[in-house]
């Protein structure tokens, strides 16, 4: 067994380097590749040649399905970096279904899908981005005349694995805000027995659909997740515990208001809204668009796109807790408090003046021995 | 008699939408346009702050993301009369101005190159032969025998494998393809070209919003994105240097690749720009402002109307006109559902009436999709980079003028021929172009504002709702890449009294209204050939060429 | 004759004084969080830092504090007993809870003298030691979000499927509201008493005597 000498600790077998190669990938980006996936999982440097292994092998049939979605989650796959949307589409899966890009349409379109299920039934990888409307019998989202519930379900029962992209898939995100006009629900609310990968946020970062992808062909089992099923490796942290600005919230030092000095020399913006100290993600520290940047560091808080819920218990979205249920939109808890401690206060002051008046003293001055 | 086809689901396309064709003497007699997925964001923005709503809007579309955060802040800012920093207007300059380059080049190259570029036949290219040709036509770099000869070779090896994924079924062979062999091999390899090249295009709005899609720095009354020359986390000479390289990249990418191909593919199917003309109205609500004075007068893209294809004359756009209909849409109107509603009036109230899932043909006699139905003056209108080009041209823009009389010289063709499903890709290419070019100017003047220690980048004012009038209306406009859009919002106690947003889509794949009156996509499917019932690729070209999004559409 | 009551064992006061000590801190540190000011450049004073040190140290006492309460509740006295927080279990305490809640309103003009708590106020009392559990069981759940899989994570982190993270700081964030309510209103019911019962009402939770009446009882 032979190894590339230019990364010595990694012994990725020439016989995989050769077979890469003759499909027109250059080796070098390929061990490149190789590596990056293996750090992208937080794996040592020896697993290099395994994940080369499961990234050679044959390609692994996907099915993205798409409900109701804003495409946005099919954008960021196109963005993908580690591994690009390109190597993953001619090298790494088979792309058998997946209505933004898929070249066939209408009848065509379908029937690949349902040869896509019935071929590879317990094999493929399924991917579902969007919620699913339950109103109706599912006539709020239908695709050649089937309810979205219907694909789901279908799709669902053959997929060897099963993934949800972004905060609609995973948790009925924008269409299921307040006050869910079309019954949106999430995947595993369709399909309650199901095992289902959750990448929330809005919309799922690609690096971590690209690894989740890659940990499931290197290791052939699914990433251990937290309780709503999303990936330790993804999602284990807050945004809080690893953002850049932590030191100045540590500090005491904020931005009040956006553009001030405060703001342009990257205070935190615990004040202006940010939700990082309530969200699981991993947004600082692998940003996006290929580590270019992410909500804080461009001076916008986090909105909490990765948590269950977020449009209705994140905002109003420039105020740091939300809405008091019950009470007007500018109310804030202390506002209320205040009012509350106050009114409490003016209630026992009354109280007292009416009991310093107060005729008829309970304790029975009979009993009382007066001394002179 | 006439056979009625279904394509469901249209694909390479954002969203869901279904189209039925009556088809007679191998031609379209008769289209009916529906989006069959509804979420109902009008509705959840009831009750919400203001100064929210664009995050909601935002996600009407993963794709043209960005462009429903501004009209949304624009709405609000024009209820609540704030005035935008000038370099709030560059830095939204900049984010829509990629945004249009981004979008138009994934439409060319992954959403509409396929309805001409037959990759089965790329195959059997000659590199030579193809090198030759990519030199004659563009001075990109990567255009040598021995490149074209490797993306040859991995296409082939795929194909070999026997498992095509997302290009199996297609209407590969259908013989509605007429590129040789050697431009489909030039339109292949700038398929992947340019899959590469749109994720690094749009690194600038990653660096002005913190991600695409769905960039995060919008603000009601300005940016979020900090501006200082002396900070480290700010814009700073160090990122407009990167903006500067990402621009000008981009700008190469569009004149060395997509403008040639776009006049390599055409003269193949001159025949296109005869078909596809649709309703021949045109509606731009313009964008671009070049200086921070109030008002729409200085647009880059004027705002303006065609009514019936006439050049000579520009009219003004009022948006008071506007006015949707849901006689053919699945929702009700409390006054009627054959009355047009202004969008301060507008409602979204769902209703479906359409058949139970699973079904084989909608009933187009009656309410048949999810979209409502736009009109001016009662009248569909077409928008989108044709309207919006069209408009800039009548209207005598030198830098439009110019793309445009090059692009028909080159084509050999009449002004008429931009009516067309030809011209309408045509006018993308033209619009991506202007944009491309635009962008650096806008670059150079932020990064002169902040030399000028100009550092402003939001207007604070009336970020407090206690400063807000008790009600207040305003009406928030963007030229998207598909068009024009609106979003109005009615502001009552600092809330959200209603939302109503009139989007690109919805104005071309809407449905009939009231009168009867094709949407834009109906419309412009009549009298298109079809040469296979099977497999009708014509109707894949013709509504490809608006660049449909239908979750922007329903929304 | 008065009588000296022994009532208040010093576990129960000490457990009161430290628990109106975390309250009082956990309150102002809490306020801070909630609501940082802002200290600009300059110095690094690590403020927030501190902050929420102080506030995690006062809430690890306050857990102890109020668990060593609780179990008093089982070994201490019947003043310090759980049934003298359940005083309408019984129907003297029913009666007395009504004759108080009448001379609290001025429907009517006879209090109850009892050695213990009144049973109105040991109604309060009940009410305050569930808030307080509130607060240490939200205010640990959410400590533990710094380090998942830890062991207030695992302890506590089932809550979050169920109750969402914002309203859980929500909740939080209200309840010092209650608390500091309760407060006024503790400090002036105890004084009212002091002047009315003449029995020693507030010098007891610090010395633990009352001078009762046994006819009064
Ligand atoms: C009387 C008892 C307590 C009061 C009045 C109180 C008050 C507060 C307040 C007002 C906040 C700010 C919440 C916000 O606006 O987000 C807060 C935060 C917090 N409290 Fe408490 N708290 C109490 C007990 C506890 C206890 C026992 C713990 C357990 C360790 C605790 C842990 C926390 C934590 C972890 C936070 C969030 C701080 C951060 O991560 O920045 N609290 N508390
Ligand atoms: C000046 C400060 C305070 C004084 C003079 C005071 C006085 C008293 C008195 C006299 C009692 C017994 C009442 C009765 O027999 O009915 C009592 C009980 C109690 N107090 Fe306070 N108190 C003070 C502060 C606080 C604070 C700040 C808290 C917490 C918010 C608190 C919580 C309690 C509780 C929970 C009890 C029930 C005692 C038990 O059985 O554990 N106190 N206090
Ligand atoms: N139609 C539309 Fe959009 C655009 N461009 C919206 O305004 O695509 Ni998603
Ligand atoms: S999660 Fe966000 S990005 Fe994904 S479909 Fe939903 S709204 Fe769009
Ligand atoms: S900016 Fe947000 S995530 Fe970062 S330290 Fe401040 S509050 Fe936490
Ligand atoms: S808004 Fe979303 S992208 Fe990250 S910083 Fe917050 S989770
Ligand atoms: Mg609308």
């Amino acid at each position: 067994m032979k190894t590339d000498g230019s990364v010595s600790q990694v012994a990725i077998p020439e016989e995989i380097l050769q077979r890469i190669e003759s499909r027109g990938i250059n080796r070098r980006d390929f061990i490149k590749f190789c590596m990056a996936t293996t750090a992208a999982l937080a794996l040592p440097v020896t697993f290099v040649p395994k994940v080369a292994q499961a990234l050679e092998d044959n390609r692994t049939p996907v099915i993205w399905l798409e409900f109701q979605s804003c495409s946005g989650d099919s954008e960021a796959f196109l963005r993908a970096n580690q591994p690009t949307a390109t190597e993953l589409i001619l090298d790494l899966i088979s792309l058998e279904y997946a209505e933004v890009v898929m070249a066939a349409a209408g009848h065509l379109a379908e029937e690949a899908k349902h040869q896509a299920l019935e071929k590879y039934h317990g094999k493929y990888i399924l991917i579902v981005e969007g919620a699913i409307p339950t109103k109706d019998d599912g006539a709020y989202c239908t695709i050649a005349g089937q309810s979205a519930v219907a694909s789901l379900k279908q799709a669902v029962a053959g997929a060897a694995a099963t993934i949800a992209v972004g905060s609609c898939a995973t948790s009925g995100g924008l269409p299921a805000a307040a006050p869910n006009p079309s019954g949106a629900a999430s995947v595993s609310e369709i399909v309650p027995g199901a095992t289902v990968v959750n990448l929330p946020g809005c919309p799922v970062n690609a690096t971590n659909l690209t690894a989740t992808i890659v940990h499931v062909l290197t290791f052939g089992k699914l990433p251990a997740t937290d309780r709503l099923g999303r990936p330790l490796f993804a999602y284990g942290k807050r945004i809080h515990d690893n953002c850049e600005r932590r030191g100045h919230f540590d500090a005491g030092q904020y931005a009040e208001t956006f553009g001030d000095e405060a703001h342009r020399k990257g205070y935190c913006l615990y004040k202006l809204g940010c939700k990082g100290p309530e969200t699981f993600h991993n947004c600082p520290t692998v940003r996006y668009n290929e580590g270019v940047s992410w909500p804080v560091m461009a001076g916008h808080g986090c909105i909490g796109c990765s948590e269950p819920g977020f449009w209705d218990t994140m905002s109003p979205f420039y105020r740091r807790l939300p809405k008091v249920p019950g009470f007007g939109i500018e109310d804030t808890a202390d506002k209320i408090g205040i009012g509350l401690a106050a009114a409490t206060a003016a209630a026992f002051a009354v109280h007292g003046v009416a009991s310093c008046f107060r005729k008829g003293n309970p304790k029975d001055e009979s009993k009382v021995i007066k001394e002179d | 008699m006439a056979k009625k086809i279904v394509v469901d689901p249209i694909t390479r396309i954002e969203g869901h939408l279904r189209i039925e064709a009556e088809v007679e003497g191998g031609k379209i007699t008769n289209a009916w346009s529906s989006s069959t997925a509804f979420r109902g964001i009008e509705t959840i923005l009831k009750g919400r702050d203001p100064r929210d709503a664009h995050h909601f809007t935002q996600r009407f579309c993963g794709v043209c993301t960005t462009v429903h955060s501004m009209a949304s802040i624009r709405a609000v800012e024009d209820a609540l009369k704030i005035q935008v920093p000038d370099n709030a207007r560059l830095i939204r300059n900049l984010i829509m101005g990629m945004q249009g380059v981004q979008d138009h080049v994934i439409h060319f190259y992954h959403l509409h190159a396929l309805d001409w570029v037959d990759i089965t036949s790329a195959l059997k290219a000659d590199p030579a032969k193809t090198s030759q040709i990519a030199q004659s036509i563009s001075d990109w770099p990567k255009s040598s025998t021995d490149y074209f000869r490797q993306v040859q070779a991995r296409i082939k090896a795929f194909a070999e494998t026997g498992r095509l994924g997302p290009f199996q079924n297609a209407y590969w062979g259908h013989s509605a393809y007429k590129l040789e062999p050697e431009v489909n091999l030039i339109g292949l390899a700038h398929y992947l070209e340019a899959l590469e090249a749109q994720k690094d295009m749009i690194k600038v709005h990653a660096i002005l919003g913190s991600k695409n899609p769905h960039p995060q720095t919008f603000l009601v009354g300005g940016m979020s994105i900090p501006v200082d020359p002396d900070s480290q986390n700010a814009i700073n000479a160090d990122k407009i240097a990167w903006i500067r390289k990402l621009l000008r990249n981009a700008r190469t990418f569009v004149e060395q690749v997509y403008i040639p191909d776009l006049l390599a593919v055409a003269p193949a199917y001159l025949d296109w720009a005869g078909i596809g003309g649709g309703v021949g109205n045109f509606l731009a609500c313009g964008d671009f402002p070049t200086d921070n004075s109030p008002g729409t007068d200085s647009l880059f893209f004027p705002r303006g109307i065609i009514m019936g294809k006439d050049l000579a004359n520009v009219m003004e756009m009022d948006e008071t006109k506007i006015t949707e209909y849901v006689t053919n849409s699945w929702y009700t109107y409390s006054n009627g559902d054959d009355k047009g509603l202004h969008p301060y009036e507008g409602e979204t109230n769902d209703k479906y009436t359409g058949p139970k899932p699973p079904y084989e043909f909608l009933d187009t006699d009656s309410k048949y999709s999810w979209v409502k139905s736009p009109r001016y003056l009662d009248q569909p209108m077409e928008v989108g980079p044709l309207a919006r080009v069209l408009v800039a041209y009548a209207s005598g823009v030198p830098e439009v003028k110019a793309a445009v009389d090059y692009v028909l010289k080159t084509l050999n063709a009449p002004a008429a021929a931009l009516f067309s499903t030809l011209g309408r890709t045509a006018a993308r290419g033209v619009d991506a172009l202007i944009l491309a070019q635009k962008n650096e100017l806008w670059l150079d003047q932020l990064a002169d504002n902040m030399g000028r220690g100009i550092l402003e980048v939001h207007n604070p004012e009336k970020w407090d709702p206690a400063t807000w009038p008790k009600e207040a209306r305003g009406f928030g406009y963007h030229e998207a890449p598909r068009g024009a859009l609106g979003h109005w919002i009615r502001i009552e106690d600092q809330k959200i009294a209603n939302y109503q947003a009139v989007v690109p889509s919805t104005w071309n794949a809407g449905p009939r209204d009231a009168h009867g009156q094709m949407g834009p996509y109906e419309a412009a499917l009549i009298g298109t050939p079809i040469a296979d019932p099977e497999k009708p690729v014509e109707i894949l070209r013709t509504i490809h060429s608006f660049d449909p999004c239908l979750a922007c559409a329903v929304h | 004759m008065l009588e000296i009551h022994y009532v208040w064992q010093w576990p129960v006061r000490i457990a009161h004084w430290i628990n109106a000590l975390c309250i009082v801190a956990l309150s102002i540190t809490g306020t801070y969080i909630g609501a940082p000011f802002s200290l600009g450049g300059g110095v690094n004073p690590y403020l927030m830092g501190w902050m929420r040190f102080v506030h995690f140290a006062a809430g690890y006492l306050f857990l102890v504090s109020v668990l060593s309460r609780i179990l008093w509740m089982f070994i201490g006295n019947h003043h310090a007993s759980w049934r003298a927080f359940l005083p309408w279990l019984t129907p003297k305490g029913r009666e007395n809870f009504v004759r108080m809640f009448r001379y609290y309103t001025f429907t009517g003009n006879n209090i109850s003298h009892e050695s213990g708590h009144n049973p109105v106020a040991a109604t309060a009392y009940l009410g305050i030691y569930a808030l307080c559990l509130f607060q240490i069981f939200s205010g640990f759940a959410l400590y533990g979000q710094f380090a998942p899989g830890g062991f207030w994570d695992s302890a506590l982190g089932w809550i979050f499927p169920l109750l969402d993270n914002q309203y859980m700081r929500l909740g939080h964030h209200g309840v010092m509201w209650l608390l500091i309510g309760f407060f006024i209103n503790h400090i002036y019911s105890a004084w009212l008493m002091d002047i009315k019962q003449k029995s020693g009402v507030m010098s007891g939770i610090v010395s633990g005597y009352r001078y009762i009446d046994p006819e009064d009882v």
